[in-house]
């Protein structure tokens, strides 16, 4: 495990979480604010998200993740009559990874019992036992037309820094797709339309790939200090390849979209098209064969979400990134702000 | 086989209209999502466009719900990926026999406009993301000739029509230059049991068939020099 410098930062000030999307905050859904990093010149410049294209050129491709939100926090009953939360992280075809949570905040976890029966939505399930590498994980039978289920019962997942319940419709991006996301890959949020299509005229490509996200806490501090790493589904199509193979520099738009892009690379360097689940790791020494630059949200320094901007800026950068980010003001996690790495 | 490989979202589809639409396209060889509020109705409709040899996904929905239409935009996009081609067809005539705007129950008219334009607007939204990305989709609009002329006792279903080609007519506008294409299609007056609640002593002889306005749609989403978007296209010029 990379040792990590957190220890040495400033703790995020409550008052910079993003409690609401920007349009339940009086503002467009691309109003929001817009850091940019430049790693060969190491500055750093203050705007805004509808000012992107400026720091863009004609032949660059933004990569978006087109996977839709799901409600995955579901209430379950267990054999004793406790209600639970179960939050849906991995979906395979037969069995479902979910954590189990008190159904109210803070949200403990719960330990079930390996054969216990649970009804979600009416439907009975059988606990089938822990995961072996992440023990807060539990195996359970996949629910017969297990999307219906979650569609009718759930809700999304939602953090203590967003304290009333949004609606599902605010937490998807403007091309949210195929569903199956448990957390919204959040980066692309802030998009609309018009500012796609306006980038799109001035000749900066989009193409897209899907990439199911997993859950990005497992309401452990001790266990998510160990940024847990779990299987995530993708699918890198050929549309995407063949722009990505071409363009002159490719921007992936979230987290999601450079860990399916560096996935999809072959021995031969260049990305081809693919789908699965992928499992890969990236930090500080990873090398970067498919992504150039990078439009992220602001995550807390805990999160997982940090190990993988190591693999775009060094330790310097990254720390006086984080200190410019809280000095100058802006708004964290999934409804916030957003930083551009070129 | 002209929408082999295409996926085509109608909503009313378990009658008139939207049956007549959902079984042209399914001899076209279009996947079809389908959906409306009656369960048992949609469930024929749907084995009827099954024995022509395409998937078919039926969705009992109530178009005014948010959590029906965000469920039938899941489980069509979980289902098929995409939407190539939506159809808003689903209405709602109101009350009848029509009452005159001064004695329409105003919570019946919040109701049409539900139906009629509210729900157009966001199942429209919600699936247009994937067109854009792909630069490639058409979506059809069903209106009505109360939308232009204002006929007596046709009240808020006038209105919501009105407002459909409004909806349409500034979407085509946003829309310029990209690969996605609107329009508002007036079927004419048919034989359905919406014409029949409507207008119960038309003489059902001088009606059109749904079966022979829906080419119409076949037509308008086939052609390949297609009509302008954004336009109030008439089924019954249409392909002539």
């Amino acid at each position: 495990m990379v040792s990590s410098p957190v220890t040495r930062l400033p703790a995020l000030p409550a008052e910079l979480r993003a409690h609401l999307p920007a349009e339940l905050r009086g503002l467009r859904r691309d109003g929001v604010r817009l850091m940019v990093i430049d790693r060969a010149a190491r500055t750093i410049r203050h705007s805004r998200f509808t000012e992107l294209g400026t720091f863009l050129n004609a032949g660059d491709l933004l990569v978006l993740n087109r996977s839709r939100t799901i409600p995955a926090a579901i209430p379950a009953g267990r054999e004793s009559g406790d209600a639970v939360q179960l939050r849906v992280c991995v979906r395979h075809a037969d069995e479902w990874h979910v954590l189990c949570l008190q159904p109210v905040p803070p949200h403990a976890n719960v330990a079930l019992r390996t054969g216990e029966r649970l009804q979600v939505d009416s439907v009975p399930t059988v606990v089938r036992g822990r995961r072996a590498d992440l023990p807060l994980l539990w195996r359970i039978d996949a629910l017969p037309n297990g999307l219906e289920r979650i569609l009718a019962s759930g809700e999304p997942i939602r953090y203590s820094y967003v304290p009333e319940p949004v609606p599902l419709l605010y937490y998807q991006t403007v091309y949210a797709t195929e569903p199956g996301s448990a957390e919204t890959p959040s980066a692309g949020r802030s998009f609309s339309w018009e500012l796609l299509l306006a980038l799109r005229r001035s000749g900066i490509e989009l193409a897209d790939i899907l990439l199911h996200t997993g859950l990005s806490s497992l309401q452990d501090d001790a266990v998510d200090a160990e940024h847990p790493l779990f299987e995530e589904w993708f699918v890198v199509g050929s549309d995407a390849v063949d722009a990505v193979n071409r363009a002159r520099r490719v921007i992936a738009v979230g987290t999601t979209v450079v860990r399916a892009l560096e996935t999809a690379v072959g021995d031969d360097r260049r990305i081809h098209p693919i789908q699965g689940w992928t499992r890969l790791r990236l930090g500080a020494r990873s090398p970067l064969r498919a992504v150039d630059a990078l439009l992220t949200g602001f995550h807390e320094p805990q999160a997982g979400h940090f190990d993988l901007l190591r693999a775009f800026l060094d330790e310097p950068l990254l720390e006086r990134a984080y200190r410019e980010a809280i000095d100058a003001r802006y708004l964290w996690h999934e409804f916030g702000d957003l930083c551009l790495i070129l | 086989m002209q929408l082999e490989g295409k996926v085509a979202l109608i909503t009313g589809a378990s009658r008139g209209l939207g049956r007549a639409v959902a079984l042209a396209f399914a001899r076209e060889g279009a996947a079809l999502a389908l959906c409306a509020r009656g369960a048992e109705a949609l469930a024929q409709v749907a084995s009827e466009v099954a024995a022509l040899g395409t998937q078919v996904l039926a969705v009992p929905t109530d178009v005014r719900l948010a959590r029906d239409l965000d469920r039938l935009v899941a489980l069509t996009l979980d289902r098929f990926r995409r939407v190539d081609i939506l159809v808003n067809n689903a209405s709602e005539l109101g009350p009848t026999p029509l009452p005159y705007l001064a004695d329409y129950p105003p919570a019946a008219f919040d109701d049409v406009l539900q139906v009629n334009i509210a729900a157009p607007f966001r199942l429209t939204q919600a699936l247009i993301g994937g067109m854009l990305l792909r630069n490639r989709g058409v979506i059809i609009n069903v209106t009505s000739d109360t939308a232009v002329t204002g006929y007596p006792g046709w009240g808020a279903y006038a209105v919501s029509k009105a407002a459909l080609e409004g909806l349409t007519r500034t979407w085509a506008a946003e829309l310029a230059k990209t690969g996605v294409r609107i329009y508002a299609i007036d079927p004419g007056d048919m034989d359905t049991a919406m014409h029949q609640a409507a207008v119960p002593d038309a003489d059902r002889s001088e009606l059109k068939r749904p079966e022979d306005v829906a080419r119409a749609f076949v037509e308008l989403v086939t052609s390949t020099e297609p009509a302008i978007a954004g336009r109030r296209l008439e089924a019954a010029t249409l392909g002539q």
